[in-house]
């Protein structure tokens, strides 16, 4: 492939360190824009990329920043969103550890466009030693008059403070994650009104991923043409997926947006491992609906994933194999959603549990013919119905290995 | 005033109400556990989904606001379907407590399955085992099991009472109330939260296992404890004939009024009601030579008419004295005027009543009387009764026991020993009633017909909730029996005959009224 | 008696508390740094945070039982945090699960006699490339098998 965009620099010994990732041609984007174009113009700019978010809801970034009203007496923010919980999730680990003057730039230059002068990270608690990184990349950042008061002697200041989170899931969805920067308990919040008008410290908010905000320098630096041919029309770019599960190479491969799934699997990531036959393929982090072994020939592009059924996500990719029992990815799935609902609303805070109990009496050898049917009743109550994208985060997956895998699971019931 | 159409129906609504209201105030009902008009929407319970037209999701109607041609279903299958899926979840890990919880009758969760449900659980798991008697705070108990986290009561510690005693701990399904060891729910509002929580999870220890809400008669009243004049239900027990109670009222509740005391009542109101029924006066006597002799109100007015009279041709008004109290309503105050000052001339008139307490800086006042400003407007000049001046009268009327607080009953007899006559008109048993002459009981404001007018000078009319059960006369009775039979201004007397006759002349005359 | 917070802490509190609009929005961090010097946040802790930041003790606990790193009781030296996700369960991390309870002689949510151990199951940690992984405190250590387990717990003394 040709130059990549967000991995670029991550070879460089050093690139951690602002003076070597300096030399590397950073920052020269947040002197670009900060010095020659105006904030409206840079917001139009990135609009032009098609840059659509990276943390799993795909919205336009461009088009986000554009909702916050530039006319209220008060101020904006930004909140990164580095809470990367989605399981088969991890490459903003790597952007972070491997180049955080990088996603530094990329928080700069998103803030002058919509006039923010506060910035939050809000890091998973897990990532103790990143935070660690992030602190000393932004003390470097402020010491050398690219963050704090008049940056670049302008007329520009910007703050970042990094904030950990403690272990919720639910943290990742973004008015829960303002909640949380709040003090308060993870729990979602009712949409209308959007962050964007009512959001932190019910101030304008922005809230973008790691990797939406890492692509903001590449694309001030080298123009929207240039990131919008790297992917599709209406989804420029490039993604990093995230490969793992029962693959030779598992790992983070930049490919551009659209790229062929079972390429990425087995082209790219080694196929399978131990010579093991592929039975299933999550596409988008475990949020996404499974896909079967002949599903997979697939752009992975946030549209045409929807039209297989399924979603980009977080582009992480878990691939399974014939010998796993698809009741195991069950019971983790059902395990996983039950242990992270925040416990707010009625279907998602009883009924993930509800069929977290069910899944746990079928692996237990102690299922009744009803309980398929009683699972599929249940996830299907909880779509569509939930204060916040975790009752569908839940469901969907359960739904679709339920139908999809019914016969498998049906093996699983003791015959009376 | 956007039109919107709900189940059909057209309306046009007020900008700005949310859908759940505007079908209120169409007489439609949607389902709802979190929801409670004095709270910001919550959106956790998700009973509250229908469908409008054009949107792919079902929405919810408490927080969702009407827009011009919305189209709305609170009835059509997949709103059905939703409700039932709520009530399922709801049901699954709810106790079957129905035959031992003091909500049932009155439980949300119960009528809407009623309703909504009616379906065969398929819950086949083991249900969460939770605290099920946790020690709130005052009467207060948890039962951890029965609660489906609709928040209301937290929601009401931060937002109401503003205390913030509760919270929600732990996460997902074993998210629960809690509150700090050392800093239960302590303040004068508690009683609210076994009302607003609409299932069994808050109950009230004062009624915990006495009845069933279905024994229960709910009837309208004003509180009479201070002079907030929060509007009440008072819950009496009508009895069935054949079984004797020992008491007629269970519990107060709140009663809205938004321009009041919005929904609410403090603890002082709620739980003061053993008054209605304890230490009350019942049997109308004549204490002559140290016996109790029973009278009727008849023979008492003929014999006060007599020393009446008697003063007033000896022209010694000055040695009649009576005193009263500011519970009494509009009406009696105004007749107490009228009949007094105005038509007899009496100077001697004092008030005696119950001492202040402390404001709460909320609903509570620090004024425990409930007609204070209906007294004011009204304009009866009065002294504070003070003893010197009663000694050496020949008649004293007493209304209330009030005095039997404020003075020792070594001083009261030594007093009240000078007074040749004394009549009492009271609603209670106190220290006074061995010191008097005539024990006239009278009802508690509970019991009669009548207004006052509470602290921002809102007038409240009120009727009944309880039956008279002693044997004496309502106070304005007995003003309006008295001006009969003493034959003053009988053109103006005699056509009142009630309660609301002498409202209509108070209206009439004091401007403030109308 | 209520326990001494030393001097260090406090500052430390108090410069974080300086980087919020609200002193409230602080409580992550500050619980995280008292968790860090003192291992657990117990009542006398949620006091402690409570009156720092002006809030009701109440309010502390709701943050505290909410998430997962927040411990309310003591632990082990090194907690032995194992992925129980998806990528981590695919590659075998049921098995390594057992073979450490077997190993340390204790279950899961237990910690060993002499102090050193406590093991729990964690979600996703965000490292399935290396799956199947467990932190220590928070070390990260990935593609883990028998050998290597043996191999951590050794270095941990």
């Amino acid at each position: 492939m040709e130059e990549k965009v967000l991995t670029r620099l991550f070879g460089v010994e050093g690139i951690t360190r602002l003076d070597v990732y300096r030399r590397e041609g950073g920052y020269k984007a947040v002197e670009k824009a900060l010095e020659k174009m105006k904030p409206a113009e840079v917001m139009e700019e990135v609009k032009k990329a098609s840059l659509r978010g990276r943390g799993g809801a795909g919205f336009p970034a461009g088009v986000k920043w554009g909702f916050v009203p530039q006319n209220v007496p008060k101020p904006k923010y930004l909140c990164v969103n580095a809470d990367e919980g989605e399981p088969g999730t991890f490459k903003d680990r790597y952007l972070m550890s491997h180049n955080p003057h990088q996603l530094l730039e990329g928080i700069i230059i998103a803030s002058y466009a919509v006039g923010i002068h506060a910035a939050f990270i809000y890091i998973r608690g897990e990532y103790e030693a990143i935070a660690q990184r992030l602190e000393e990349a932004i003390a470097e950042a402020s010491g050398n008059g690219y963050l704090g008061k008049n940056i670049l002697g302008t007329e520009f200041d910007l703050d970042v403070v990094v904030h950990r989170g403690a272990g919720a899931y639910i943290c990742g969805e973004e008015t829960a994650l303002l909640e949380s920067l709040e003090g308060k308990r993870g729990h979602p919040r009712l949409k209308p009104p959007f962050p964007a008008s009512i959001g932190l410290f019910q101030c304008p908010t922005v809230i973008n991923n790691v990797e939406t905000l890492s692509n903001v320098p590449s694309i001030i630096q080298n123009g929207a043409d240039w990131f919008l041919k790297k992917g599709l029309p209406k989804d420029g770019g490039t993604r990093i997926f995230g490969v793992s599960g029962m693959v030779k190479k598992p790992g983070i491969y930049e490919l551009p947006v659209g790229t062929n799934l079972r390429a990425i699997i087995f082209e790219y990531a080694g196929g399978m491992k131990d010579g093991k036959e592929l039975k299933a393929v999550i596409p988008g982090g475990m949020s996404a609906p499974i896909l079967k072994a002949d599903e997979i020939d697939l752009p992975m592009d946030g549209d045409s994933v929807v039209d297989a059924g399924s979603m980009l996500g977080s582009a992480g990719i878990i691939v399974i194999d014939r010998e796993t029992s698809i009741l195991d990815v069950l019971k983790t799935v059902a395990k996983f959603y039950a242990h992270e609902s925040c416990g707010q609303c009625t279907p998602c805070r009883i009924g993930t549990s509800w069929i977290n109990k069910i899944v746990g009496r079928l692996a237990g050898g102690e299922g009744e013919k009803s309980d398929l049917d009683t699972i599929i009743h249940l996830a299907s109550n909880i779509k569509g119905t939930t204060l916040c994208p975790l009752g569908d985060a839940a469901a969907l997956p359960i739904l679709s290995i339920c139908q999809k895998f019914r016969r498998e699971l049906e093996g699983y019931l003791p015959h009376a | 005033m956007p039109k919107i159409f709900i189940d059909g129906q057209a309306l046009e609504v007020a900008a700005g109400l949310t859908v759940l209201r505007a079908a209120e105030e169409a007489g439609i009902q949607i389902p709802h556990f979190c929801y409670h008009p004095a709270f910001a929407p919550e959106g956790s319970c998700r009973m509250c989904l229908v469908e409008i037209e054009g949107l792919p999701k079902l929405e919810l109607a408490c927080s969702t606001l009407v827009k011009e041609g919305m189209k709305v279903q609170t009835t059509s299958p997949k709103v059905i379907e939703a409700r039932k899926g709520v009530l399922e979840f709801l049901l699954a890990e709810h106790p079957l407590d129905c035959p031992i919880c003091d909500k049932a009758g009155e439980c949300k969760l119960q009528d809407y399955f009623e309703e909504y449900g009616l379906f065969q659980s398929r819950f086949n798991e083991t249900k969460e085992k939770r605290e099920k008697k946790f020690a709130l705070g005052k009467t207060l108990i948890l039962d951890r099991e029965r609660c489906i986290l609709c928040t209301r009561c937290v929601r009401f510690l931060n937002e109401i009472s503003k205390t913030e005693e509760a919270g929600i701990l732990s996460r997902g399904i074993h998210s629960e109330v809690g509150v700090f060891e050392s800093e239960l729910v302590d303040n004068n509002y508690s009683g609210n939260l076994a009302e607003i929580c609409p299932v069994g999870a808050i109950t009230d220890a004062d009624f915990r296992f006495k009845t069933r809400a279905w024994f229960l008669e709910k009837k309208e009243s004003i509180c009479p404890r201070c002079s907030r004049g929060c509007n009440i239900y008072i819950d009496s027990h009508p009895g069935f004939p054949r079984v004797p109670r020992s008491r007629r009222v269970y519990r107060i509740r709140a009663r809205k009024n938004p321009e009041v005391n919005s929904h609410w009542i403090c603890d002082f109101g709620r739980y003061g009601y053993a008054d209605l029924d304890q230490g009350r006066q019942e049997a109308l006597v004549w204490k002559k030579e140290g016996r109790d002799t029973p009278l009727s109100w008849t023979k008492v007015l003929q014999i006060l008419t007599e020393k009446i009279r008697y003063l007033i041709l000896r022209r010694k008004v000055s040695r009649l004295g009576v005193i009263f109290h500011t519970n009494l309503t509009n009406e009696e105050l105004f007749l107490a005027k009228r009949l007094f000052r105005m038509d007899l001339g009496v100077e001697k008139i004092l008030l005696a009543e119950p001492p202040p307490g402390q404001a709460d800086g909320f609903l509570l006042a620090a004024d425990r009387t409930a007609n204070r400003r209906g007294w004011k407007e009204i304009g009866l000049a009065v002294d504070a009764a003070d003893l010197a001046g009663l000694a050496g009268l020949d008649l004293l009327l007493i209304f209330g026991h009030y005095l039997a607080a404020s003075f020792s009953p070594a001083d009261l007899k030594n007093c009240l020993d000078r007074v040749e006559t004394k009549v009492l008109f009271a609603s209670h048993k106190s220290s006074l009633d061995a010191l008097v002459d005539f024990v006239v009981p009278v009802p508690v404001s509970a019991e009669k017909s009548g207004s006052l007018t509470n602290l921002d000078g809102r007038v409240q009319a009120f009727r009944p909730a309880l039956d008279f059960c002693g044997d004496g006369v309502p106070e304005w009775k007995a003003l309006l029996d008295l001006a009969k039979e003493l034959k003053v201004d009988h053109k103006y007397y005699w056509p009142l005959d009630s309660p609301e006759a002498v409202s209509q002349a108070l209206k009439k005359e004091i401007p403030f009224f109308q | 008696m209520s326990p001494e917070y030393s001097a260090a802490l406090r500052q430390k509190i108090d410069e974080v508390i300086a980087r919020y609009p609200k002193k409230e929005a602080a409580l992550l961090p500050v619980l995280h740094l008292v968790q860090g010097e003192v291992g657990c946040i117990r009542e006398a802790e949620e006091r402690f945070v409570a009156q720092f930041l002006g809030l009701k003790p109440i309010k502390v606990r709701e943050v505290v039982t909410f998430y997962t790193m927040f411990l309310r009781r003591p632990i082990g030296r090194y907690h032995l945090q194992v992925c129980s996700n998806l990528s981590c369960t695919l590659l075998g991390a049921e098995s390594l699960l057992d073979y450490l309870q077997e190993k340390l002689g204790i279950g899961v949510g237990e910690t060993t006699a002499d102090g050193r151990f406590t093991l729990s199951t964690v979600e996703c940690l965000g490292a399935c490339e290396q799956a199947p992984c467990l932190m220590v405190n928070f070390d990260y250590q990935g593609q883990l098998d028998r050998e290597k387990i043996d191999g951590i717990l050794e270095g941990l003394r």
